[in-house]
């Protein structure tokens, strides 16, 4: 490492040698700014070790008495949860037997390799909550990523209910608030890490999705996931600068699209941040902005206020480019974001990422401690804070390519890759978690790539990025053999999970547009056939049934919907069932065969404390369907069926049993069967801990004085998936009994 | 020397006192906030900004890392050791601004501290005029020998010291900027003695060689002269709430430049 430049270093010490005792009490600000700043640290550093150890005896002391040795009953003194969100059993089978996942045959060939039960339903904030918390969705009250509001019938975050300080003090044009603004997970029960805390065992949690806001918890920290907003607040809103137009608007659409006007080689205009909250007027903080292309027209300067000025080459990524909003009174809010310079010629494309919350200077808590979000970007720079980082909404809308989507999401990876494995070095005792969600969200858009007839091909490249799938899964694979070797001790066990599987997308089916035929659901307009997003046109004195959200369907209930019409009891029951029967009857037109593989009746499924939360009706649909585009955001629409289009080809929001995810450890199983809800009761036991009596999984790791009865590669016969999603040429031919060993 | 020291006196006395030496506040709050400027600018240019920036940052990221694994004490002790570690390098980035900076804040500081380090002896007042011969010049104490101007007597005799100091306590008759004469073997120095009268620059020390750029006062004494320093035990000016004289200056003029520096490093955009 080369410390210091020798020479000038050198030179400096001769001369400042030269100077006599007399001199060096003038040396100042230069002397003062160096050894004041250093003498502050190392006091500083001194005291707080110093303190630290000081009272580290007693801090033991209290733990002994309290807890005695938390691992005294432990089978693991460290155990590994490594999370890829959607990774799929079947196409894990099917690139190890490729033989392009060494590390995974290992893992599996040496402890197990099984479907892991998923949540109902199969998505992602409502199984990373089971996962969090040993229980099912009616007990942690998590159903979907929305929920409608029964007072208004328009969407909320299920998560998360940001709301602003409770007092604000006026002063002329501002508003200042006292306190922080209210911000509140609506996840129910509790995070295992928490029990863990309790006894003493360290944790490290990094974006296990549903943990916005961080709740806080004794012994560890955590890194939030999924839900985490950006600096606007939203789940993601993306900016897209073009100087093409059609009929003088902006060409796309979705995300934040702004037109721009070219003079000679410059363009100027403004990246819009978030609301100003400080002002009574509000509206949006800005930053103006110049970009000046190169004369080879290669690359263009961005020259941002507030910021040092950024080269962009053309078809590259910036690094983290920091956003500093003046909210005026010296306020000011961080964000980070990324620029693409998509094109220069003959039109200027310019994309910029969903502004992040700046992890060194978070404008909202990411992290528990708060400084562990800070700590993180000191260790290893700037990374990705937004909860669904990875922006499939611009390449769902076609504002971006493949590539653009694919180097982000591989460059979000690698942060947290980084940041993963120097958390396996850091916990030598204790449990670590992480979840990447690079997995699903380049299985999500590429899906389409592993069914040559996927109706969303047309027009769009079906070569270049068709083995992006795969890709991914090595990468994953790549991570899993370093982590291996890390964690290669007796003491550690080692777990690969996922939330769900994946299957295949080409058929939205818009329950709206199917209850507005059935009769269940009525439009305010006579005549009218259809509505706008968000049930805007619904006669809600008429309606009896409503979807919004990506699996369920809500009954428009007495007392419990604002303009609630069927009454609670026998009219409920025959209603839901009479949907249930219909909906599992339900044919595709085009294919005239059915799409509804089971429907949940959530009140008879369930029996949580918050199953009266949940959709009425969930749909479990076939592989190859799911709730339409405008279904998931409660618009009518005239066809109820329609092809799926869009480059989000590849989903999970079907059937539960279809699309499993998997489990891989390196001891083996005493269940066959394993679920997800078993996971954190499994690390409960690990730590030689009581299951609490609310977790609804329980131990699948054998116990030190059972053996293991389950162990080996999973036989992908047992995958209900494999072939069920119409076209995805996973297995390309259904597999014989006993043709697993030749593979 | 003598020609920067001329120099330097002639430019400094220009620009300081704008409003007397009576009013010292100006200059004091002026000056220092000018250096932190200054030095500001200096720093960006003269030191590795990133490589500053980077140690900073690691030295901040272990002190997190000593608060967030306060249980693992060998993690507590790595951490304090690579902070202590990076606090060298942070200092030896250091070096090299320090180094640049170092000629044109002494310039500055001794000009205040000439300025408004001292004030006249009032008049009827005893002082000490000291004299260090230099040991190599082989120059016997027995060989010096002063003589007083008008206004100015001998209080007590002269009193030599073994190691070659020749002290005398004189007694100011009257107000004046005098000139005391001091003759060493056949060479002969002069010495002024400010007394009464208002506020001024006050020539305390009469220095040898490179110091003699600490104090502007008066012509240093020729480099191979066998007299090391002639010097006053002066009245040191009385500072409100900081030390008396010299060393009040010196620590205002440090505290307030570096807290102009700090203040504006954002500003300027520099990294400290």
């Amino acid at each position: 490492m080369r410390i210091l430049s020798a020479r000038p270093f050198w030179a400096a010490l001769f001369l400042l040698s030269l100077v006599g005792s007399q001199a060096q009490a003038y040396i100042g600000p230069g002397a003062g700014f160096a050894l004041g700043g250093s003498m502050l640290v190392l006091a500083t550093t001194f005291l707080l070790a110093f303190a630290i150890i000081l009272t580290w005896p007693i801090r033991a002391a209290i733990k002994f008495f309290t807890v005695g040795n938390p691992y005294k009953n432990a089978s693991a003194k460290r155990v590994i949860v490594l999370g890829f969100d959607g990774m799929d059993p079947g196409l894990a089978t099917k690139y190890m037997r490729e033989g392009r996942l060494p590390n995974f045959q290992k893992l599996a060939e040496r402890g197990v390799f099984r479907p892991l039960d998923t949540s109902v339903p199969s998505m992602s904030p409502v199984a990373w909550s089971t996962f969090a918390t040993g229980t099912d969705a009616s007990h942690h009250c998590i159903y979907d990523f929305l929920t409608r509001d029964p007072c208004t019938y328009g969407p909320l975050l299920s998560s998360t209910d940001i709301g602003s300080a409770k007092k604000v003090v006026n002063i002329g044009r501002y508003m200042i608030p006292i306190g922080k603004p209210s911000m509140r997970l609506l996840q129910k029960s509790q995070h295992f890490w928490k029990l863990l805390g309790e006894k003493h065992i360290f944790s490290i949690i990094q974006r296990v999705p549903i943990t916005f806001p961080p709740v806080p918890f004794k012994n560890g920290m955590l890194l939030s996931g999924m839900c985490v907003p950006d600096l606007r607040g939203s789940q993601g809103t993306f900016s897209f600068f073009s100087t093409e137009t059609e009929e003088g608007e902006a060409k796309f659409i979705g995300g934040e699209q702004t037109v721009l006007r070219r003079k000679g080689n410059v363009v100027r205009s403004r990246v819009v941040g978030p609301d100003n909250s400080l002002l009574k007027s509000g509206g949006r903080m800005t930053l103006p902005f110049t970009l000046t292309l190169a004369d080879d027209g290669k690359s263009a300067l961005l020259e941002i206020e507030g910021c040092d000025a950024v080269t962009l080459p053309e078809g590259e990524y910036t690094d983290w480019v920091e956003l500093t909003f003046k909210a005026g009174l010296g306020i000011n809010v961080s964000g980070i974001a990324k620029f693409y310079l998509i094109t220069t010629d003959p039109h200027i494309n310019l994309y910029m990422t969903p502004i992040h919350i700046d992890p060194e200077n978070p404008a909202m808590p990411i992290s528990h401690p708060e400084v562990y979000a800070v700590y993180l970007a000191k260790k290893q720079g700037k990374y990705a804070t937004l909860g669904l980082a990875e922006d499939t909404w611009s390449l769902n809308n076609r504002v971006t390519d493949e590539k653009i989507f694919h180097d982000q999401a591989m460059s979000i990876c690698e942060e947290r890759e980084r940041m993963f494995l120097d958390a396996v070095k850091q916990t030598k005792k204790g449990f670590l978690t992480t979840v990447f969600d690079t997995t699903d969200r380049v299985q999500h858009m590429f899906y389409r790539y592993l069914d040559p007839t996927h109706p969303a091909n047309e027009g769009k490249d079906t070569e270049q990025w068709k083995d992006a799938i795969a890709q991914v899964y090595e990468r994953a694979d790549a991570l899993l053999g370093k982590v291996s070797y890390l964690a290669d001790d007796p003491d550690t066990v080692l777990m690969v999970i996922s939330d769900h599987g994946f299957t295949n997308f080409r058929r939205g089916v818009n329950i709206n547009s199917w209850l507005r035929d059935n009769g269940y659901l009525f439009m305010k307009e006579e005549g009218a056939r259809t509505s706008g997003e968000y049930f805007d046109g619904i006669d809600w004195t008429r309606t009896k049934a409503f979807a919004l959200g990506l699996t369920g369907i809500f009954i428009n209930r007495e007392g419990r919907e604002k303009s609630g019409i069927v009454a609670e009891g026998a009219e409920y029951r025959e209603l839901v069932q009479e949907l249930a029967d219909k909906l599992e009857a339900l044919i595709d037109p085009e294919t005239g065969k059915g799409c509804v593989r089971r429907m949940v009746m959530s009140q008879k499924f369930f029996d949580g404390p918050y199953r009266f939360d949940a959709p009425d009706l969930l749909v479990g649909w076939e592989g190859g369907y799911r709730h339409s585009w405008e279904c998931a955001v409660g618009q009518v629409t005239e066809e109820a069926f329609a092809d799926n289009t869009k480059s989000w080809s590849g989903d999970h929001c079907v059937d539960p049993t279809i699309v499993p995810g998997v489990l891989f450890c390196n001891r083996g199983l005493t269940e066959e069967n394993p679920r997800l809800v078993d996971i954190p009761a499994t690390v409960m036991r690990l730590f030689g801990q009581k299951i609490p009596g609310y977790m609804q999984g329980k131990m699948v790791l054998a116990e030190p004085s059972q053996e293991a009865s389950v162990l080996g590669m999973l036989d992908p016969r047992s995958l209900e998936q494999s072939g069920a999603a119409p076209g995805a040429l996973i297995f390309p031919e259904r597999e014989e009994p006993g043709a697993e060993g030749e593979a | 020397m003598q020609a920067y020291n001329n120099i330097a006196s002639a430019i400094f006395d220009f620009l300081l006192t704008p409003f007397g030496h009576e009013f010292i506040y100006f200059d004091l709050l002026f000056w220092p906030v000018i250096m932190g400027i200054g030095a500001l600018q200096v720093y960006k240019v003269a030191s590795n900004q990133a490589a500053i920036t980077r140690v900073k940052t690691q030295i901040s990221m272990h002190l997190l890392e000593i608060r967030l694994f306060r249980d693992d004490l060998l993690q507590v002790l790595k951490s304090t050791g690579l902070i202590v570690l990076k606090n060298f390098i942070y200092v030896g980035h250091n070096m090299m601004p320090m180094a640049v900076m170092l000629l044109p804040m002494v310039a500055v500081m001794v000009q205040l501290v000439a300025h408004y380090g001292y004030e006249p002896s009032p008049p009827g007042s005893v002082e000490v005029l000291q004299l260090r011969l230099d040991p190599a010049a082989g120059v016997s104490s027995r060989d010096v020998s002063l003589q007083t101007p008008d206004g100015v007597s001998l209080d007590a005799p002269m009193v030599r010291t073994a190691d070659g100091q020749v002290f005398w306590r004189l007694r100011a008759d009257r107000a004046g900027d005098h000139v005391l004469t001091v003759d060493v073997g056949e060479e002969r120095f002069e010495k002024a003695w400010a007394v009464g009268g208002d506020h001024r620059k006050i020539p305390v020390k009469r220095l040898r060689s490179w110091e003699a750029l600490l104090y502007p006062g008066e012509e240093a004494i020729p480099a191979h002269s066998p007299v090391l320093a002639i010097e006053w035990k002066g009245h040191t000016r009385p500072l409100a709430y900081l030390p008396d004289g010299e060393l009040g200056i010196l620590l205002w003029t440090m505290v307030l430049s570096m807290a102009a520096g700090i203040a504006l490093k954002d500003v300027f955009g520099v990294t400290l």
